[in-house]
């Protein structure tokens, strides 16, 4: 009995130990793929690229890979992340140190919103202007032989005669 | 020499003036020794920039350290090659290149339309030469490429000094595709300068609205095809040298290349509506205007540094005379169009919704809404600095989902905008065009789905593409198998037979092709995978189903830079499939460093390998390998799209000649002079 006990209680040591074993190098591999992720987010701020901190890279460098700048961001993130804050803490942190301008997409609150919500915008006017303008032509359509609306301010007379002086003084 | 360009341009710039003055006194003169004279100082004034520009290069050739701009692009070491390069490698010389590629386009147009068009020429000529007499202050009085060096000396004079060796090119440019991409982007920035001064010129000819399309038909398309072609090359030039494994960034000067040509794109679309049915002249004058504008937004961009980027290395402050030259140009449109849009009166109906013109103008408005999109992202730190004091920053991740979903709209109307009927689709003709491609479409999805394609943007774009390219080839089918019925021709023989009747539908749906290639190709960048390791010799890196064992390094000394490249096997599958050899150059004049990409690619992946220099922690040589699905595609389907403009651009040939070709009867009168009814149904576009 006390025999059967004692290897259940090494067998469960053993189990939670190579459990843990097996835990720990997947939460550092974990971790890092978030900062990657998170890294993504900001932008390298060595004020030789564009690019988001995970993508560094230096065209014309002598080190084309990421620079130290871009490491030191990332291994701050890890230490964010390490604390157990969300990805948008994180980016709070680094906004607070660099400004702004670390961002590499506007964020979606404030003054940027504007930025997100204008192409919305574009798509919504420009299709209004479209669905607009088919229908004034489809109206147009039905009353074919009326005089279309805002007349233009020459005869008719005149524009055809502009038509015929355009293709005469014009060969292709 | 640099005694001979300066004076070329100075002439140059004087006989352009001639050109624009005397232009608008033969305008209101008529005298016919006028207007022949002011055509010869349009001609006179291309060629001077010729001279100027040669000369410049000869400097260049020569080795001629005593001239700045020889000094700050080039030395000794540096290949013939480059040296061609070199002239537009900084922003005096670039400015030069540009006056140099609109000489060629309007000595072109000088030349073809010499004894044509005799009414209409003179006030093309006039906006013309208007356009180089901006430029020509520019070369002359703001941005010399002649300047010489000097230096002040004892005596308290200037005197001239000459340097043993220039400062070199930058790496970045010594780069094979760095000698056609800028003149590729540029001639197609140039080249939007006819259509332009076609419409401006028409308008105020008071023209009404039809004549200056079909005469600017293939000088729109050139310009558009070496727009589209200098972008593509942009991306494979970012993607091979720049060494971050991908090929757009959204840097604001490539979304400047891409401005004009979507609005340029928008224009070869709605000037159908114009041809076919006389809609849209208001709409269509305005967008050759603004793909102008943009042109010349996207050369101050460039060119000035308003925006950083990588392009930084042509910084200047010469952004005030191009806001000014965009204000005047703007005014002076804007004032044309008032004074006499009376005359660009439209036939605009619409029988349906479900038609080939309403399709025109959604994709219209999506290219438009790309466009806008693209400029305020790109303006929107500058405005955002001036509004709340913080510059905030937008970048590719903005851009790529403002634009996927665009891009991908504007894929689907591909599919289906070319198969809808003018005036009014019935629903017959929807299920014969459509019931087709739109199950293959599906049935893709579906397969892909199971085999675990779950990116959902990825996903929609292969539906779309393989939608799109089963309506093309379904067009090509029925026409070649009518064809085929008659002449009995092979199939393949019957498919160009179709493309040469009416090169200009085929050939467009040619580009679209070639446009689906590259959606397939952009696709793939949701898969992209990458690695990055420090290695020592012998040691291994897996990617996807490559392994890459790192066999050696060397050191080449060369010419201009010494070589360090790694020397990797690549296994794939376990078995050794070749040697890729990353490189980093070190340039021995500019101290700077250029990276070589290794690339092996295949239709299905890149295998992408950097030799990323020495790690800073452990002095090891570091490789970053990517794995990049599909980029071949993209390369591939810019090729298709310059194949398809160019087929575009044939004149159809007639259907009587296949006729005559086929055997006939000995005695029977060869069938010519037949009218084109007589033919197979008459293309439409």
């Amino acid at each position: 009995m006390t025999k059967a006990r004692s290897v259940a209680v090494i067998a469960i040591l053993a189990l939670f130990a190579t459990a843990s074993l097996l835990i720990a190098p997947l939460g550092a591999q974990q971790l890092s793929e978030r900062a990657k992720q998170v890294g993504t987010k900001i932008k390298c701020m060595c004020r030789g690229c564009e690019m988001p901190a995970s993508t560094c890279s230096h065209p014309g460098g002598a080190f084309s890979g990421m620079c130290d700048t871009a490491k030191g961001m990332l291994k701050e993130v890890d230490q964010h992340i390490a604390k157990g804050e969300t990805d948008e803490q994180i980016l709070q942190a680094f906004v607070q140190e660099y400004g702004t301008q670390v961002y590499t997409e506007p964020p979606k609150s404030g003054f940027s919103l504007v930025a997100w919500a204008l192409p919305s915008v574009y798509l919504f006017v420009g299709a209004g202007v479209v669905i607009f303008v088919i229908a004034r032509w489809r109206k147009r359509s039905v009353e074919e032989t009326a005089p279309a609306s805002g007349a233009p301010g020459i005869s008719a007379e005149l524009l055809e005669r502009a038509r015929a002086r355009a293709s005469r003084e014009t060969q292709d | 020499m640099d005694v001979f360009g300066s004076f070329a341009l100075v002439l140059a710039f004087i006989c352009a003036v001639y050109a624009f003055g005397g232009g608008i006194a033969a305008i209101i003169t008529r005298h016919p020794l006028l207007i022949k004279s002011t055509r010869q100082a349009g001609m006179a004034t291309c060629c001077l920039i010729f001279l100027a520009t040669f000369s410049l290069e000869y400097l260049f050739f020569s080795d001629n350290f005593s001239i700045a701009y020889v000094v700050s692009h080039s030395n000794h070491d540096l290949s013939t090659f480059y040296k061609i390069a070199a002239l537009w490698a900084g922003q005096e010389g670039s400015l030069l290149f540009w006056s140099f590629l609109l000489a060629i386009y309007v000595f072109s147009v000088l030349l073809t339309y010499r004894n044509k068009n005799g009414e209409l020429m003179p006030y093309v000529g006039v906006v013309m030469a208007g356009v180089q007499i901006f430029f020509l202050t520019l070369n002359n009085f703001v941005a010399s490429p002649f300047k010489v060096l000097a230096s002040p000396g004892a005596d308290g004079l200037m005197h001239y000094v000459a340097r043993a060796d220039g400062n070199g090119l930058t790496p970045l440019l010594q780069y094979p595709e760095m000698v056609i991409h800028p003149p590729n982007l540029y001639s197609g920035y140039t080249g939007f300068t006819i259509p332009f001064a076609f419409a401006l010129g028409a308008l105020l000819a008071r023209y009404p609205g039809e004549k200056w399309i079909h005469l600017t038909r293939k000088w729109t398309m050139i310009a558009w095809m070496f727009q589209s072609m200098g972008i593509l090359l942009g991306a494979h030039w970012a993607y091979a040298v720049l060494g971050w494994g991908g090929y757009w960034g959204w840097d604001p000067v490539e979304n400047a290349s891409f401005l004009p040509w979507l609005t340029g794109t928008a224009f070869l679309h709605s000037v159908m509506m114009q041809e076919k049915r006389g809609m849209m002249k208001v709409w269509n004058v305005w967008l050759v205007f603004i793909t102008f504008l943009l042109c010349i937004l996207g050369t101050f961009l460039t060119r000035s540094g308003v925006v950083s980027s990588v392009h930084a290395f042509a910084r200047s402050s010469i952004g005030a005379w191009f806001v000014s030259f965009i204000v005047l140009i703007i005014l002076v449109c804007l004032g044309a169009y008032l004074k006499n849009r009376d005359y660009l009166k439209s036939e605009n109906q619409l029988d349906s919704i479900v038609s080939r013109e309403s399709s025109f103008l959604f994709n219209n408005l999506i290219l438009l809404v790309s466009c806008i999109a693209i400029l305020s992202g790109t303006l929107f730190p500058v405005f955002s600095e001036w509004i709340t004091g913080d510059r905030i920053s937008v970048g590719a991740p903005f851009f790529n989902k403002v634009n996927i979903p665009i891009g991908l709209l504007l894929l689907f109307l591909t599919g289906v905008g070319p198969l809808l009927a003018w005036r009014k689709t019935s629903t017959e003709s929807l299920k014969r065009n459509f019931g087709w491609p739109l199950a293959i479409g599906v049935a893709a999805g579906v397969i892909a789905f199971t085999f675990g394609f779950r990116q959902f943007y990825s996903w929609i774009c292969l539906i779309l593409c393989v939608f799109v390219a089963s309506t093309v080839l379904l067009e090509f089918y029925r026409g070649a198998r009518v064809i085929r019925a008659r002449s009995g021709a092979s199939f393949m023989a019957s498919a160009v037979d179709l493309t040469m009747r009416n090169t200009r539908r085929y050939g467009g749906y040619i580009v679209h092709m070639g446009m689906v290639f590259v959606f397939i190709g952009l696709a793939g960048a949701a898969f992209n995978r990458d690695i990055q390791k420090d290695m020592r010799q012998g040691d291994t890196l897996q990617i996807g189903p490559y392994t890459l064992v790192l066999q050696g390094f060397e050191t080449k000394p060369e010419k201009n830079y010494t070589a360090q490249r790694l020397l990797v096997e690549v296994l794939q599958d376990n078995k050794p499939t070749m040697m890729l050899y990353p490189e980093k150059r070190r340039f021995s004049t500019t101290e700077e460093n250029g990276t070589m990409v290794a690339i092996y690619s295949t239709l299905k992946e890149d295998l992408y390998v950097v030799y990323s220099g020495s790690s800073p922690d452990t002095q090891l040589p570091v490789i970053h390998a990517y794995l990049n699905p599909l980029v071949k595609w993209i390369w591939l389907g810019g090729v298709v799209v310059v194949f398809g403009t160019l087929v575009a651009m044939l004149p159809n040939r007639r259907a009587v000649l296949v006729l005559a070709a086929a055997p006939q009867p000995v005695g029977q009168p060869v069938a010519t002079g037949l009218p084109s009814s007589v033919t197979l149904r008459e293309g439409h576009d």
